[in-house]
C-alpha cells in the first residue's frame, strides 16, 4: 500500500481545501501577511514547486503527473455567498480537478513578489490563488465535495497513488452535522475511497494567528487545544513514505504519527504542504 | 587477458528507448590512461532536469582523452570540469518555470571502472561510485564483492550522485568511494543501476549460483527486457530505467556474434 509511484500513466491527485472563513483575516504573527494571504501565498509557492518538479526536458512542457484540485470554503467570490467553489479563477475559474500541465500554462497572474522561501528575495511568482475571506466555516461541505470528486478520480486511475486532500484551515467547522452526517463521518467517507494502491489520504493542518507550540505530526490528540483532538481524529496516519520524507526534511515523525499539523506558522504550512505533496517516488513517465 | 563488454538497457515500463535516462559507456583503451580500459554507468536522476545531456556529458568524457584518474583530487577537478561545461553549454530556457528548474540542476550517481594491469602479475579493477549504481564482481558462479557494499534497503534512500552545481562539490567529492579487486581470467564484472542492483542483491541471498548463470548467459537484449518486464510484473524489480553493463575477462575471441536487426 502507499507505493505506487507518481508516473504519466498513474498520475497522482491532490485536492487542497483552503478554509476562506472570516477569520482568515487575521495577521498571522511573525509576518506582514494576514492567514488568507499566507496561506494563498504559501499554496502558490507549492504549486510553482510541483510544475518545477515536474518539468524534465530542455523545452519541454511540465509533464502531467498530478491532477490538482483546490476549493476554497467560505467566502465564494464567483457565487458571492457562503460554500464551497473551485478557488481556481482567470481561464480556469470553476474548474474542479485540473492536470499539472494546463495548470502550468494557466495562471491567473505572474508577479514580481517577495518569496515565501525563508532568506529568499524577490522572485517572479506564478499566482493560482488568491486570497479571500469572509463567512463561516463550512469544512463538512468542503470535505463532502473534495469526496465528490476524488471518488470519481479513483475510479478512472485505479492503479495510481490514491488521492491526497489536504485541508488547511484556521477555524472550527460550522456546518456539522452537514446532510445528515458530522465531520467525522465525511472525513470517514472520505478516506474509504480507494485505489489498488490504498485509501485517500486526508491531511489537516491548523493554522494560528498567533503561532506558539507548533505541533507537527502528533501521535496522540492528548494536550491539544480545540479543535486539534477532532482533527487529529479525522486526519490519516501517515503512510510510510511520508515519514521518511519528513525526517529526510528534518522533521521527526514516528511510526502511528497522523498527518496534522497544529498551530502553525507559516514555515510550518509550507513544510507540511511539502512533505505532503511528495508521497512517494515520482518516476519520468 | 582481455574484456568483452556488453550493455543491457530497458527503459520504464511504456517508455521509448529515447526516454532512457541512464548511460553506460565503455572503451577497451583510453589513450589519457594509459590505454586502460575504462568502464562508466551513470544514472540521471528521475527528478533533475536535462538529464540525458548530464551522464551523455559524464560518460563520454570518462572515458575520453581527458579522462580523470580514479583519485579524488582527479576526480574533484573534472566534476568541476563537467559542472562548468554542463552549464556554460545549456540551451536557451523557454519559461519561467524552466529557468527555476535549471537552477535546480541536474544530477546523476556515478560509477567509474578501471581495468588496470591487465598483461601483467596484478591484474585488477579499480572503481569510484558516488551513489547507488553498484559493481559486481563474480568468479567461478560465487559474487566476490559489490561495491558500493549496499543492502537491498539501502536503495531510494536519496543516493548520492554528480551534481552540475559547484556549491556541491565539497560534498561530492566527500562522498566519493573508491575500492579495487584483483581479477582472473573468467571473471565477471557487472555494472548496474539502482533497480537492477536492488534486484540482484535480492537474488543473490535466493540462489547467487543462478543469478551468475543466468546474467553471464544474457546474449541478446530481447531475452533482457523479457526477464525485466518478467520481474517487473511479478512485483520483483521496480519500474524503472535499467541498466546492466557486463565485463567479460577472457583469454580467447568470441564463439560467436550476436547481430541485433532493427
Amino acid at each position: 500500500m502507499y507505493d505506487q509511484i507518481i508516473s504519466r500513466r498513474t498520475p497522482g491527485c491532490i485536492v487542497f481545501l483552503l478554509d476562506r472563513s472570516d477569520s482568515m483575516k487575521q495577521q498571522w504573527g511573525g509576518s506582514s501577511m494576514t492567514l488568507a494571504q499566507g496561506a494563498a501565498a504559501a499554496l502558490n509557492k507549492i504549486l510553482l514547486d510541483l510544475c518545477i518538479w515536474s518539468t524534465k526536458e530542455v523545452g519541454g512542457a511540465v509533464r502531467h503527473y498530478f491532477d490538482i484540485g483546490i476549493f476554497g470554503y467560505g467566502a465564494c467570490p464567483i457565487a458571492q455567498t457562503e460554500g464551497v467553489e473551485s478557488a481556481f479563477s482567470g481561464p480556469l475559474a470553476g474548474q474542479s480537478l485540473v492536470p499539472l500541465s494546463v495548470l502550468a500554462d494557466n495562471p491567473v497572474a505572474v508577479r514580481e513578489a517577495p518569496s515565501v522561501d525563508i532568506g529568499a528575495g524577490h522572485a517572479r511568482i506564478p499566482v493560482w490563488v488568491e486570497p479571500v475571506h469572509g463567512y463561516r466555516t463550512p469544512m463538512c461541505q468542503a470535505i463532502a465535495t473534495a469526496g465528490a470528486h476524488v471518488f470519481d478520480w479513483a475510479g478512472q486511475h485505479p492503479a495510481s497513488f490514491p488521492p491526497i486532500v489536504i485541508n488547511i484551515t484556521d477555524g472550527m467547522v460550522t456546518d456539522s452535522p452537514h446532510d445528515g452526517a458530522t465531520l467525522d463521518e465525511w472525513a470517514k467517507r472520505l478516506t474509504t475511497i480507494e485505489t489498488n494502491d490504498g485509501a485517500a489520504l486526508l491531511l489537516n493542518i491548523f493554522l494560528s494567528p498567533s503561532p506558539c507550540h507548533g505541533v507537527l505530526y502528533p501521535v496522540s490528540p492528548v494536550g491539544l487545544p480545540e479543535p486539534g483532538p477532532e482533527l487529529f481524529s479525522i486526519s490519516s496516519p501517515l503512510p510510510q513514505k511520508m515519514i521518511n520524507n519528513a525526517n529526510a526534511a528534518g522533521v521527526p515523525a514516528q511510526p502511528g504519527a497522523r498527518a496534522l499539523g497544529f498551530n502553525a506558522d507559516l514555515a510550518m504550512l509550507l513544510r507540511f504542504l511539502e512533505i505532503g505533496t511528495r508521497p512517494t517516488e515520482i518516476l519520468d513517465r | 587477458m582481455k574484456p568483452r563488454s556488453v550493455v543491457f538497457l530497458a527503459p520504464k515500463q511504456g517508455n521509448s528507448e529515447q526516454e532512457w535516462e541512464d548511460c553506460a559507456a565503455g572503451s577497451p583503451g583510453v589513450p589519457g590512461r594509459g590505454g586502460n580500459p575504462r568502464y562508466i554507468v551513470a544514472d540521471g536522476a528521475t527528478e533533475a532536469y536535462d538529464s540525458l545531456r548530464w551522464v551523455n556529458q559524464l560518460a563520454s568524457s570518462f572515458i575520453g582523452v581527458d579522462a580523470p584518474e580514479l583519485t579524488p583530487e582527479s576526480l574533484r577537478r573534472w566534476f568541476a570540469q563537467m559542472q562548468e561545461l554542463w552549464n556554460t553549454e545549456a540551451p536557451a530556457r523557454a519559461s519561467y518555470i524552466e529557468e527555476r528548474k535549471f537552477a535546480q540542476g541536474s544530477f546523476a550517481t556515478f560509477l567509474g571502472c578501471e581495468l588496470v594491469d591487465l598483461a601483467g602479475r596484478r591484474p585488477a579493477w579499480r572503481a569510484a561510485a558516488l551513489g547507488d549504481t553498484v559493481l559486481f564482481h563474480v568468479r567461478g558462479g560465487r559474487l566476490v564483492a559489490h561495491f558500493p557494499a549496499l543492502r537491498a534497503q539501502d536503495f531510494g534512500l536519496n543516493p548520492d550522485g554528480v551534481h552540475t552545481s559547484p556549491d556541491r562539490l565539497d560534498h561530492m567529492v566527500g562522498k566519493l568511494r573508491f575500492a579495487s579487486g584483483e581479477i582472473a581470467a573468467g571473471d565477471l564484472l557487472f555494472l548496474a543501476t539502482d533497480a537492477f542492483a536492488q534486484w540482484m542483491i535480492r537474488f543473490i541471498e535466493a540462489d547467487g549460483l543462478k543469478l551468475w548463470q543466468v546474467l553471464s548467459r544474457l546474449d541478446h537484449p530481447l531475452s533482457f527486457e523479457r526477464m525485466i518486464n518478467t520481474q517487473r510484473d511479478a512485483g520483483k524489480m521496480k519500474d524503472d530505467d535499467v541498466t546492466l553493463l557486463r565485463v567479460h575477462l577472457v583469454t580467447d575471441n568470441p564463439a560467436f556474434i550476436v547481430t541485433c536487426l532493427p
